[in-house]
């Protein structure tokens, strides 16, 4: 089988607590019923879930949805290491990526959908070495990264390598924006893996919205 | 609204409910005040080829009463065209009725895909209802004559797949197809450039050129998928068939066309081959079939100091 890691990495920090960690949570059953009553994108697709605050936490290992019952929950408290972040997704990834290979499957390259709502706590070079060795391991994700409330434009730019959306926190409630996140989460799964045949040795096409209600899409063209 | 008469209708006439499906080429809403009426809007109208879909409609309306019915049994046909400022940018159809629909573990209602026939049931389809081994028989002979109907009034279907069917065991086992706008006469345009669904190409025929022939293959994967409850397998793999589904004689004749169905083009079985091969009753020994066991997955995860609760899925 030709299969997709999804990765959702998600801050759950101390700021999270006033209704952050409640509308991601909130939102999960609808991801979930979504891709589990769908074999065919089920199938196809792989999802995995990190929390991250002052350490990071493997809440979901890597899963197919139409296998399990419940999810965990996401529960704030804590400082916000982005450090932390990207050393447990790169070795969960490379954990990952090596057992399913082992078990036949191909494997497309791993999809990240990335969420902070403010900066990372970690020094520069801490959490900047750590993104770095993320991006130069040999099964370097796709990352989409989403800044909710204070995030800063310049960290969530440089923290994606795909696509970035900054909340426009006129528009829209840090809640509605986490659902919207997680909406345009299921989307790019249902979406990027219904382009996906079992075998063939075809590509596919990573769908993932281009706007995103109550986010500003950012350029990634930096210098 | 009168959407049964075929005429145009116009986008300004219509008042729309919250959007309740999208796919590639469009969005699909409830009409206000029009029972079950849909309207299927395109995200890019000006791709559309005004004639082509002008054909659907128009071809409804020449049906007598008898086949008129049976078209709307087994499709959510294209009833009339919208059109805003004189071009068109969508059409109405009706709702795929409760019968192929499924209630999710989660309590909502889904679509009945001929996915889920193809699919063994796991923890997050296993509310949907299990053909017995007679009734994949009758679903796959039932998708077999729809096919061959359509043939029959010179229209060819294009995408066959596995979200495009949808299916019902009651009050008997049959099928109804979704997406007809990608429906086009034999030898005539679509109305958009299709695409195929991935592991349902003909290997050689480029989804352009959908044509009778292709329709033909892409029968021989839908019956033999429905029987052998695989949604992957092609023309040329070994079959395995359900347990019990077949006698004798219909299993030969199906082994012996699916065979043929790795042939060139304009070699394939017809749809009505395939219909006529599932036909006799005949005494089929029944068996029940147990779903196969897969795995559970242990969810429980390390969770450091905190409480984290999981979260309910079922049931809400
Ligand atoms: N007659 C119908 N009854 C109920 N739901 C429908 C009906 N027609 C369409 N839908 C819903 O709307 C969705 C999109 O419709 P449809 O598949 O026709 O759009 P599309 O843009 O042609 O999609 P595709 O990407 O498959 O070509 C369907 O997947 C289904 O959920
Ligand atoms: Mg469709």
């Amino acid at each position: 089988m030709q299969l997709l890691p999804f990765y959702l990495v998600c801050d759950e920090s101390g700021s999270m607590a006033a209704g952050g960690v409640d509308a991601i949570n909130g939102a999960l059953p609808d991801l979930h019923d979504e891709i589990s009553s769908n074999p065919a994108v089920a199938d196809k697709a792989r999802f995995a879930m990190i929390g991250f605050s002052t350490d990071a936490t493997l809440l979901q290992p890597l899963v197919d949805l139409s296998e399990i019952d419940s999810l965990p929950s996401l529960s704030a408290g804590g400082v916000t290491s982005f450090a932390a972040a990207f050393r447990l997704l790169k070795s969960t990834i490379q954990t990952d990526v090596d057992q399913l290979k082992a078990e036949g499957h191909s494997v497309f390259r791993p999809v990240v959908f990335f969420m902070s709502d403010g900066g990372p706590t970690d020094t520069d070079a801490d959490w900047r070495g750590a993104l770095k060795e993320l991006n130069e391991s040999r099964y370097a994700p796709k990352i989409i990264a989403f800044g909710i409330s204070t995030a800063d434009v310049a960290t969530i730019t440089e923290v994606a390598n795909f696509k970035a959306f900054i909340q426009e926190s006129d528009n829209i409630s840090p809640a509605a924006a986490l659902r919207e996140f997680a909406s345009s989460l299921t989307r790019s799964i249902v979406n990027s893996t219904t382009s996906i045949s079992a075998n063939g040795g075809e590509g596919f096409d990573l769908q993932v919205d281009d706007h995103v209600p109550g986010f500003t899409s950012l350029s990634l063209d930096k210098m | 609204m009168s959407a049964d008469d075929g005429q145009d209708v116009p986008r300004t006439s219509l008042v729309l409910r919250d959007r309740m499906g999208s796919g590639g080429q469009g969005d699909v809403y409830p009409v206000e005040g029009a029972g079950d009426l849909l309207f299927k809007e395109y995200k890019n109208p000006h791709t559309v080829d005004q004639a082509a879909l002008s054909v659907l409609p128009a071809f409804r309306q020449s049906l007598a009463a008898a086949d008129l019915a049976r078209l709307d049994a087994v499709a959510a046909w294209p009833l009339c065209r919208v059109t805003d400022g004189g071009r068109a940018v969508g059409f109405l159809m009706r709702r795929a009725p409760d019968r192929l629909t499924w209630q999710a573990p989660s309590g909502r209602t889904k679509l009945l895909e001929l996915q889920h026939a193809l699919h063994p049931p796991k923890a997050g389809t296993r509310t949907v209802p299990q053909p017995s081994p007679e009734q994949r028989r009758a679903l796959a002979a039932a998708c077999a004559d729809a096919v061959d109907w359509f043939h029959a009034a010179g229209m060819v279907i294009g995408d066959i797949s596995h979200a495009n069917i949808l299916w019902s065991l009651s009050p008997e086992p049959s099928v109804h197809f979704l997406d007809c706008d990608g429906f086009r006469r034999v030898g005539g345009a679509a109305v958009q450039a299709q695409a195929d669904t991935p592991d349902w190409g003909d290997p050689l025929t480029p989804p352009s050129q959908a044509c009778v022939d292709s329709d033909a293959y892409k029968t021989a994967l839908a019956v033999v998928r429905i029987l052998t409850q695989d949604p992957y397998v092609t023309p040329g793999a070994t079959l395995r068939l359900v347990p019990g589904c077949l006698n004798d004689r219909q299993e030969d004749a199906v082994r012996s066309l699916f065979q043929q169905a790795t042939g060139p083009r304009g070699t394939r079985p017809k749809p009505a081959e395939w219909r006529n091969a599932l036909s006799d009753r005949g005494t089929i020994q029944l068996r029940a079939t147990t779903p196969r066991q897969r795995p559970t997955v242990d969810t429980s995860v390390l969770d450091g100091v905190r409480n984290r609760k999981p979260i309910p899925l079922r049931g809400r």
